[in-house]
């Protein structure tokens, strides 16, 4: 018997693979994990400039949830043997600085540019949902799941930064479209290259 | 010479309305295109029978035509799907398969004429067709070598598969990293062994920026395959890393074996060997180079606070 679930793994998403459109799947888990990467250092950002601050506990929660997406997405990777982004060292630093720069404008800074994210990554979520139901819901039945499950938990959180006084926050609009457009920008290329 | 002009002229009259009527036949129905390839084969044949050529190859050439592939395909371009055995439409053959069997079989004759269009043509005639079949690929034999290439990988990626399922099956001891690498490059390279020879030739083809796409392509497939089967799970830019120094040890290794005239090119696998133990070495140093900066980091910062604890005693209870 194998000594670890990795080989039994490997062996049973053979079929999983199998019959899949690769190149749309490809995409939608390269990006998606891109996205999760760069949400994880965007919080580990806010929490190293407000980890001692009342919102602490908030930006470690939703931190965690995060954390989590990202392992399944690993997960998911590996399963549909797909390659990850070449920018990833990239949104390793972007994802930082932008977490930090924004909890630098302050609490409600930091709860803006959750809410600016989040807002992204639900609507991103909502049109890969689209495209997957549009292909073939049975066959994509477990990743549409998963991709559902995940934007819930980003509309949480945007909820949360709504709730504590994001649009309080110093140029929220400005603010808003900017981190927006970045987020854009971060997609379309994190799909291709 | 009214009579001749007469026959000639008719003769060209009936070659134009053959054509036509080929013409016409591929615009209704485009499932007769591998059909017509294979027409046109045994068209040109007829037209090569008429005026005799000075190579001899072609006066190896039968003069009935009809006994092509006895398998399957009706005689001329008419639309009947079934062949001389009766058989029914599964024998229809697309021509990608088609091609794909005249390359392979075009494959043994490479070691004698080289990667090119002869090859091609000698292992169409092994078929039964004409040896202008040749003429449906490029002329630098560029189909031959991809084909080739592709073949190897296939193989390559079917070891491996069965490789693992022993492992799963318990039958055989799962290897570690760098014996799996230089076992799997090894296997791989050895294919190239009957084609040694010519293969100097094959690489250079495969660079011409006409070919560079599909070459890149099958490389870099079957690297992820390797590195797949060797059981990597990185998902961050280890992922690149770790193909890309594969890559360049398969690179060499194939290079020095271009040029290695040892007995069973054990020059190359040692080679090889000391390639994925640098590459392994190189690992382990930059792990150890990363914990040593971070060591020495936290050395300072403890060295720091003790020194500004000890020159502020009144901070201290």
């Amino acid at each position: 018997l194998p000594a670890g679930g990795v080989p039994l793994r490997l062996c049973g998403t053979r079929a999983a693979r199998e019959g899949i459109n690769k190149p749309v799947i490809d995409r939608i888990i390269r990006v998606d994990h891109a996205g999760e990467y760069g949400a994880n250092r965007i919080y580990a950002g806010q929490m190293a400039v407000l980890g001692r601050s009342s919102v602490g506990p908030i930006i470690q929660q939703m931190w965690n949830q995060e954390k989590d997406h990202l392992k399944k997405f690993n997960e998911l990777m590996v399963a549909y043997r797909v390659r990850p982004t070449v920018l990833l060292p990239f949104w390793n630093v972007a994802g930082f600085v932008l977490g930090a720069g924004s909890a630098l404008l302050g609490k409600k800074g930091a709860m803006a540019c959750t809410v600016a994210v989040e807002e992204s990554i639900s609507d991103h979520y909502n049109s890969q949902i689209r495209t997957l139901m549009e292909e073939d819901p049975e066959k994509y039945k477990e990743l549409l799941q998963i991709i559902k499950q995940f934007r819930d938990d980003e509309r949480e959180h945007h909820d949360i930064g709504l709730e504590h006084d994001a649009e309080a926050a110093p140029a929220y609009s400005v603010l808003k479209t900017a981190i927006q457009l970045g987020c854009k920008a971060a997609i379309f290329l994190s799909e291709r290259i | 010479k009214m009579a001749a002009a007469a026959a000639i002229s008719l003769r060209r009259a009936g070659w134009r309305l053959w054509q036509g009527h080929a013409v016409i036949m591929c615009q209704l129905c485009p499932l007769q295109r591998p059909l017509q390839a294979s027409a046109v084969l045994r068209r040109v044949s007829e037209e090569q029978k008429k005026e005799p050529l000075a190579s001899s190859s072609q006066q190896q050439f039968d003069s009935h035509p009809a006994e092509h592939k006895p398998e399957k395909e009706p005689q001329g371009p008419r639309p009947s799907y079934t062949g001389q055995g009766g058989q029914e439409s599964e024998d229809y053959e697309s021509e990608e398969q088609l091609q794909h069997r005249i390359l392979t079989a075009a494959l043994e004759f490479v070691p004698e004429h080289g990667w090119t269009a002869e090859a091609i043509a000698e292992g169409a005639k092994t078929l039964g067709l004409s040896a202008a079949a040749a003429g449906m690929f490029h002329s630098d034999g560029s189909e031959l070598i991809l084909h080739f290439v592709s073949q190897c990988n296939t193989k390559l990626s079917g070891l491996l598969e069965q490789e693992q399922k022993l492992v799963q099956l318990g039958e055989a001891e799962k290897k570690p990293t760098d014996q799996f690498l230089r076992d799997a490059v090894e296997a791989r390279l050895r294919m190239l062994v009957p084609y040694i020879e010519k293969w100097p030739q094959a690489l250079s083809i495969l660079l011409l920026p006409h070919n560079i796409p599909s070459s890149l392509n099958l490389l870099t497939s079957m690297i992820d395959d390797i590195w797949h089967y060797a059981g990597d799970q990185s998902t961050d830019f280890n992922w690149y890393t770790r193909r890309a120094v594969l890559t360049g040890i398969y690179n060499t290794t194939e290079l020095v074996m271009m040029q290695d005239s040892s007995p069973d090119f054990e020059d190359t696998w040692r080679f090889l060997e000391n390639r994925v133990a640098d590459a392994t070495n190189m690992g382990n140093t930059a792990n150890q180079v990363q914990s040593t900066g971070e060591a020495v980091i936290q050395g300072l910062m403890g060295a720091a606070v003790t020194v500004s604890s000890a020159e502020s005693p009144e901070l201290q209870g």
